[in-house]
């Protein structure tokens, strides 16, 4: 076939697919050519194996796929499948009469891609064609340079390989699931991005800054950034995407917070925010799928930063925190267990560090969180004190980022971010009790008025509390600091309820607290939810002080949670809570706020967990 | 006379492959292989049917010449053989000739030469009589054909 034959079949692909059919049996190979052509594919057969062999050394690209018979005298089908597979890295399928498992697992082991019995039934031979696009888009995965869909020419494919790129593009979409799509938005950002995820981790972003810094930010241009940089492996197009990101997250934050406070702590809140940036292309809408990949993701990035308290980390893993930044930003970040010794990462991360002094400044949290702090180092408690809830002045939150960041240190692991999606949660946060947070915040989820967040839910564990737009501003992206904070807040608020003694501390500032939760008006009841059942959980005495406080601050469900899972007590006792809360959370909202109460967060959690 | 002769025909065919589904000599595969004739095929079901006894009394052959032996130990190469019968009674729809190869293949697979020898009878008897079957389907489809007019090629 020439080129444009070529091009052409494969256009109206599977039409035109080229199959060599390889049988000793005449009978069957006759009716195989038959039924093949009826499907619509281009057939050439041969009953013997060298002389399939033969015909696929001599071109490699003549055919798409190969059916074989398992038995034949000349050359067993299994070493034929071998050799195709090894030489020509064709689709095999085996076709045999008999249906031995051990045939089948055979089969398997050396790579067929399917294995039919005789009779074959049409109806099988017209499905093939998926093993041809399976192969394609596995090859195109696999490699990381470029954009290899846009008909980079692929190894031995050529032509064909643009066109079924489109093809594959096309069943790509239809085919797979979310994890899919976020691959595909991660290609939309960048293509180089596409496989090879750079991790922007503290470190990484502070060269990032430090580079836009130096250049200016107006004038800071990715390929002049990458040289100042100078990071093996990263590429213009990681750099640009992240600028990209970087810009977005400043416009985001430049009105709630100083800009510089940011800049001097760019890492950890914009790599938070990047978090949920990765493969959303900003904050927008997208409920961040706690249950997919981006927690996993975020897993790994977590660990991957340095122990200061990185919250960035936390958002990376699947921009769980970030998404949905366009409005009130979740705050909660979903987060494996295992990095919630991260959690402290994180915590520095939404409060800025620098003396930007919002949200953070104002609460009197710091003595609370050194409490709370027990087992945080004591890089959360600076970062309270230092974060200045970017989420913004205008929140009331500053204390909570402080606190937040403390309570965010405290627990050491577990730290369960949800990443609400703002949209989740209605406003209706008010009036959950601590205890109910979770429920709440899952209520909040599934009865939030906003719309998306039920159909969310099967995306993300989160339900967008964090997608709401936050009433008070910015904080979005800080979000997450906010809803550490709030975090804290419903703690304090709850704490005169609740009996832990991290939470205790909180009392102090109860007000403060909830204002953080309040950081998404909309999601208030998410967050704040979220958390307090976390919390609730914990201290084990949700009542409904709690629950009042919450109603004053729909983000106060919220922080309270965050409070809890950051007192280091607290957190560490109830990592796995966390996760069960979150789960639950999920699980709630998607069961349209059948929440139980408290034990919802739990549960919840352990179901987020795994989903993640 | 000749739409007569047609009819009669057309009901002499029908009631033979209903009687031979109905004996399990033939299965739904046959349909599929009737289905599979048309304009760019017209004669494929007589050419696929024609070819798999060529093949297969090719095989049978070999099974009883290999099981006649009094030496014989191949019970390999038997199996092979018989897969290979199975495959295509298979494809074909020869329902009742493929699970008597199949019955053949246990046979052999725990090397029971008596049972192969019975196996290979019972196979060569079902072999036969779909044999028969077959030519008789074929003769009534050509005189029909004929009886149709001369629009279909012979």
């Amino acid at each position: 076939m020439t080129v444009e034959q070529n091009f052409e079949a494969l256009d109206q692909f599977p039409v035109g697919m080229r199959v060599l059919a390889v049988d000793d049996d005449q009978t069957c190979l006759k009716i195989l050519e038959t039924l093949l052509r009826h499907c619509q594919y281009h057939v050439t057969t041969t009953n013997q194996a060298q002389k399939a062999l033969e015909l696929l050394r001599e071109n490699k690209n003549k055919f798409d796929l190969v059916i074989s018979d398992v038995d034949m005298p000349d050359m067993d089908g299994f070493k034929l499948l071998e050799l195709v597979g090894l030489e020509m890295d064709l689709p095999v399928i085996m076709l045999s009469a008999h249906s031995d498992p051990k045939y089948v697992m055979k089969g398997v082991t050396h790579g067929a891609c399917d294995y039919l019995l005789k009779p074959v039934r049409i109806e099988e031979l017209k499905n093939i064609w998926q093993h041809v696009v399976r192969s394609r888009f596995d090859k195109n995965r696999g490699s990381n340079n470029g954009d290899k869909r846009d008909g980079s020419g692929n190894e031995g494919v050529g032509n064909s390989d643009q066109n079924n790129g489109r093809a594959n593009n096309r069943k790509r979409k239809d085919q797979y699931n979310e994890d899919d799509d976020e691959e595909k938005d991660d290609n939309d950002d960048s293509s180089a991005q596409k496989k090879q995820r750079v991790v922007w981790t503290v470190e990484l972003h502070k060269k990032f800054v430090a580079a836009v810094n130096q250049l200016g930010y107006e004038k800071a241009m990715p390929k002049k950034i990458l040289d100042l940089m100078n990071v093996e492996k990263l590429t213009r197009e990681n750099v640009a995407s992240h600028l990209q990101k970087f810009r977005l997250y400043l416009k985001r934050i430049s009105g709630v917070a100083n800009q510089q406070a940011i800049m001097a702590n760019p890492d950890l809140h914009f790599l938070q925010m990047s978090s949920s940036l990765n493969g959303l292309d900003g904050f927008h809408h997208r409920p961040i799928p706690v249950g997919s990949g981006q927690f996993h993701g975020g897993a790994p990035a977590m660990r991957s930063f340095p122990p200061n308290g990185i919250l960035g980390r936390l958002n990376t893993p699947s921009g769980i925190g970030v998404h949905n930044l366009s409005s009130p930003p979740a705050g909660m970040f979903l987060q494996n267990q295992t990095d919630l010794g991260k959690f402290h990462h994180v915590s520095s991360l939404p409060l800025n560090h620098s003396d930007g002094g919002n949200i953070l400044q104002g609460l009197p949290l710091p003595s609370e969180f050194d409490q709370l702090q027990t087992n945080n180092n004591n890089n959360n408690i600076r970062n309270m004190n230092n974060n200045k809830s970017i989420a913004g002045t205008s929140m009331a939150f500053p204390s909570f980022s402080t606190q937040q960041n403390s309570i965010i240190g405290a627990p050491n692991n577990n730290l369960v971010v949800l990443e609400g999606h703002p949209q989740a949660s209605p406003p209706s946060f008010p009036g959950h009790q601590i205890n109910k947070r979770l429920e709440h915040w899952s209520n909040a989820v599934s009865l939030s008025t906003l719309p998306p967040p039920p159909a969310q839910n099967s995306n993300s564990i989160h339900h967008h509390f964090d997608v709401s737009p936050l009433p008070h501003s910015k904080p979005d992206t800080l979000e997450w600091n906010n809803v550490s904070s709030s975090y804290s807040i419903p703690f304090c608020d709850s704490a005169t309820t609740l009996s832990p003694p991290a939470l205790d501390t909180s009392t102090t500032n109860p007000r403060a607290f909830c204002r953080n939760t309040d950081f998404d008006s909309n999601t208030n009841a998410q967050p704040g939810g979220f958390y307090d059942t976390l919390q609730t959980r914990q201290s084990g005495n949700y009542g409904p002080t709690t629950d009042a406080m919450l109603s004053s601050n729909p983000k106060e469900g919220f922080v309270v949670g965050q409070h809890k899972l950051q007192s280091g007590g607290f957190m560490s006792a109830e990592a796995g809570s966390l996760d069960d809360i979150v789960n639950s959370t999920m699980k709630q909202e998607q069961s349209q706020g059948d929440l139980s109460g408290g034990d919802l967060g739990y549960g919840g959690f352990s179901s987020l967990r795994t989903c993640i | 006379m000749l739409g007569l002769g047609v009819d009669r025909l057309q009901a002499d065919i029908n009631r033979l492959l209903a009687s031979l589904f109905h004996q399990g000599v033939l299965d739904e595969q046959f349909l599929q292989l009737q289905q599979l004739q048309d304009e760019t095929s017209p004669n494929f079901v007589y050419d696929v049917i024609n070819i798999y006894f060529d093949e297969s009394e090719k095989l049978l052959r070999n099974l009883r010449l290999l099981l006649m032996d009094r030496e014989f130990s191949d019970y390999k190469k038997i199996g092979l053989h018989l897969n290979q019968l199975v495959g295509s009674s298979s494809s074909i729809g020869a329902r009742r000739v493929r699970n008597v190869c199949v019955a053949f293949r246990s046979a052999s697979e725990l090397s029971n030469r008596p049972g192969c020898l019975r196996g290979l009878e019972v196979v060569e008897h079902e072999y036969h009589y779909l044999k028969n079957m077959m030519h008789e389907l074929f003769q009534l489809e050509q005189q029909r054909i004929l009886a149709a007019g001369v629009r279909y090629p012979m």
